[in-house]
């Protein structure tokens, strides 16, 4: 590795963009060590080297009030970069400079990108940046980040700050710092060198603005009686509001001859007064979401049709492999378990590349963050950005594109959170079952029950919310709304399309992993492996039908259950299998791929199932864990294991405890 | 007066700013600061407030809003 680059830059700056230009596909995402925050990393060769570039967390400021401001700092003055480079947008640069001004001071090198110049250059604003370079000292140039052709100047910067050690010249910054109450007396106790890598200047502005992270490096440095001193300063001077003023004074002074714009009056555009509107916001935003979602049907199909082809190779396969005298134990794991898992998953995947389509168009252009305002009230008493209503509305489609729609919650905790409340949401699998089970036992009481269900899934989020909010959101990370309505932008749609291919490309590996893993466990449970003998899942249904009896469920229709978290749709095989005293594992094989509803499947419940236990029933595939696609896209985007085996563990245990508690009313009815 | 008690399509400027620290450093960041002009787009109920502050436009939380303090001024 010949140098690693650190991306700094506040929200909308166009990081992810630069991030996806440099890496294109070689990017890998995970979590900080012991931090729920997502990690980007990736690499680029340029010339024969190698550079490992660091998507640092987004956020406003340098100031550690998140566990995103505490990794980016650590990962600064530790030393890790080489080069820092920081991002504004060209089109709001002295709101955007914010981050340089509050990265000064520090002694790791940097060079500035002002984004976006396309937009600035559309508003009419011209920026001089050889100008604005000549007064902070530090390579700076203006590019719009989504034109990757372009980025011979990027590297030129890059290039130039690494050999320079370039650092920002911070005299402008000291005089205008010099008139907060405090400042210099303050500094004056620290002395340079008190941090690695950090300027005293630096430290005491962040201990002015009573930062953690530098108070407790502070007691590390200083002696109990500097720190006293520094300490009392501290609660005279103004704060972050005078140290913010003081930044934003030298912004305009670096300003002032380098920027050139025409003052116009602001108003609402047409677009704005639809999405704001009090009355017609949330219908248009849950329109524009639905008509997306139907729209991204269009390019899933033909991902749709290959996994459907996939699926029909499997008669045909073993046939020909039962022909060449294969045994039948090896059939049934190359059919039914590895045929079988790439066609769902190839179906599965073409909702995921519509959802990220869609959903990363929206982002670009800038709805997104429309349909974080309207419905923030709403969203907020779950603990949740506005955002978070999106993957719910997928998730009456599909769980999997639920999952994968959170990409676009920037905080880890509220990404699993919405995770977690979404596989609450029935999917398109669960609305094919629940109607017609309903329909058959109850008749035009069947919705009684699909009100029910709505009324169960709201409680059942809401309980959820509370049971996992703690942990993952906690409640002093839980703040008002601060967050920037950027103007809309064109999308760009060669970068939306290589950053989609990319991440659906990244969701078939590790779904696939995780699916033939859970499928194959599922299978060894399932299959007979001697002639005659019944396999295993079949000898512990029995042995606990005492206890499943209590959540209203005979062995069959708990084997039904089961086969409901790999497969809604197979658990009506699995009933018509077991009541007609099919073979066990033709059952759980034709679970996985739906089609194995007998033509008198209505007859055979009706004589075997009491309506307490079929309400039960209907409760419990309901609210049981997804599928096992879901669940690998689960662990996708949440990269985490515990928290995935927590979700699933979680719905198991409450679709049972559900299953319980309505099984006991019905008796009470019926 | 409090930013919050502002009628749509007003401007002021930004007096005071009340809140716990991390609010403070939160404001300061996205570019409110004491003295900077404010234009406020929306002020509907049940919704954040919609300001706009050095070429940007900002969602606020209602109840936070409260702690801004502000002097209409003519446009």
């Amino acid at each position: 590795m010949s140098a690693t680059i650190a991306l700094l830059g506040q929200p909308n700056s166009g990081k992810s963009t630069v991030f996806n230009a440099l890496t294109g596909l070689r990017q890998h995402v995970g979590n900080w060590p012991g931090k729920t925050v997502e990690k980007k990393e990736g690499t680029f060769t340029r010339n024969g080297k190698e550079y490992a570039v660091a998507d640092l967390p987004g956020s406003y400021s340098l100031t550690a009030n998140s566990d995103e401001e505490v990794i980016t700092r650590d990962f600064i003055e530790s030393g890790k970069a080489d080069v820092v480079c920081i991002l504004a947008d060209s089109s709001q640069l002295e709101r955007s400079l914010y981050m340089m001004a509050d990265y000064a001071g520090i002694n790791v090198p940097s060079f500035l990108v002002l984004n976006m110049a396309d937009v600035a250059k559309e508003q009419g604003k011209t920026i001089n940046a050889a100008a604005l370079e000549e007064k902070l000292g530090i390579p700076v140039i203006q590019i719009s980040a989504t034109d990757s052709k372009k980025y011979d100047s990027f590297f030129a910067a890059m290039d130039r700050a690494i050999t320079q050690k370039s650092v920002i010249n911070i005299s402008g910054l000291e005089a205008a710092l010099s008139k907060v109450e405090g400042y210099e007396s303050i500094k004056e106790l620290i002395p340079e060198g008190s941090v690695k890598n950090v300027s005293s200047m630096w430290l005491g502005v962040k201990a002015i603005e009573n930062d953690k992270l530098v108070v407790d490096q502070l007691k590390e440095a200083l002696s109990e009686s500097t720190l006293g001193q520094v300490d009392a300063l501290r609660k005279t001077s103004g704060g972050a509001l005078a140290t913010g003023n003081s930044k934003f004074v030298w912004i305009d002074e670096l300003l002032d001859g380098v920027l050139e714009e025409k003052k116009e009056k602001v108003s609402i555009s047409k677009l704005d007064k639809l999405y704001l509107s009090p009355v017609w916001g949330k219908p248009a935003v849950i329109l524009t979401i639905l008509l997306g979602l139907i729209g991204s049907f269009i390019p899933a199909l033909p991902l749709m049709g290959v996994g459907s082809a996939i699926g029909a190779l499997k008669g045909p396969v073993a046939n020909a492999l039962a022909g060449a005298g294969v045994s039948d134990t090896l059939i049934a794991l190359i059919c039914g378990v590895i045929i079988q898992s790439f066609a769902y998953i190839f179906q599965m995947l073409g909702f995921v590349f519509g959802v990220l389509l869609v959903f990363g168009l929206l982002e670009e252009v800038g709805v997104m963050a429309r349909i974080s305002y309207v419905f923030d009230n709403t969203m907020a008493k779950l603990g949740l950005q506005g955002k978070s209503v999106m993957p719910f509305l997928v998730s009456f489609g599909c769980t999997m594109g639920g999952a994968a729609g959170s990409r676009v919650i920037d905080n880890w905790g509220q990404k699993v959170l919405t995770i977690a409340l979404a596989w609450a949401v029935p999917c398109g699998a669960a609305w094919s079952v629940i109607p017609m089970l309903s329909a058959l036992f109850f008749g035009p009481g069947a919705v009684l029950v699909i009100i029910a269900i709505l009324a169960t899934m709201l409680l059942h989020m809401w309980v959820t919310a509370r049971v996992f909010g703690g942990k993952l959101v906690k409640r002093e990370d839980r703040f008002g709304m601060i967050m920037e309505l950027p103007p809309y932008h064109k999308p760009k749609w060669g970068a939306l399309f290589r950053y989609v291919l990319g991440r659906t490309k990244d969701t078939f590996f590790r779904v696939s992993k995780v699916v033939l893993l859970v499928c194959t466990l599922f299978w060894l449970l399932s299959y007979s492996f001697v002639p005659g003998a019944d396999p295993v899942l079949f000898k512990i249904g029995k042995v606990i039908e005492p206890v499943t009896r209590v959540f209203g469920m005979g062995w069959k229709l708990f084997m039904a259950f089961i086969a409901s978290s790999v497969g809604k749709e197979g658990a009506l095989g699995v009933i018509s299998a077991l009541f007609t005293d099919g073979s066990f594992y033709t059952a759980f094989s034709d679970a996985m791929s739906g089609a194995a509803r007998d033509a008198n499947l209505g007859t055979l419940l009706l004589a075997n199932v009491s309506k307490p236990e079929a309400l039960a029933f209907i409760f419990a595939i309901t609210f049981n864990m997804p599928c096992v696609v879901a669940l690998a896209a689960t662990y996708q985007e949440t990269a985490s294991a515990k928290w995935t085996a927590r979700i699933a563990a979680y719905y198991t245990a409450g679709a049972l405890i559900l299953s319980a508690v309505v099984y006991h009313i019905g008796l009470l009815i019926w | 007066m409090s930013l919050s008690e502002m009628k749509a399509d007003r401007e002021a400027i930004v007096g005071s700013i009340n809140g716990d620290s991390r609010f403070l450093s939160r404001i300061t960041s996205i570019g409110i600061t004491p003295g900077c002009r404010i234009r406020v787009m929306r002020n509907d109920k049940n919704r954040p407030m919609l300001v706009y502050s050095r070429d940007t436009m900002i969602a606020l939380n209602r109840k936070e809003c409260m702690g801004i303090e502000v002097e209409e001024v003519q446009q």
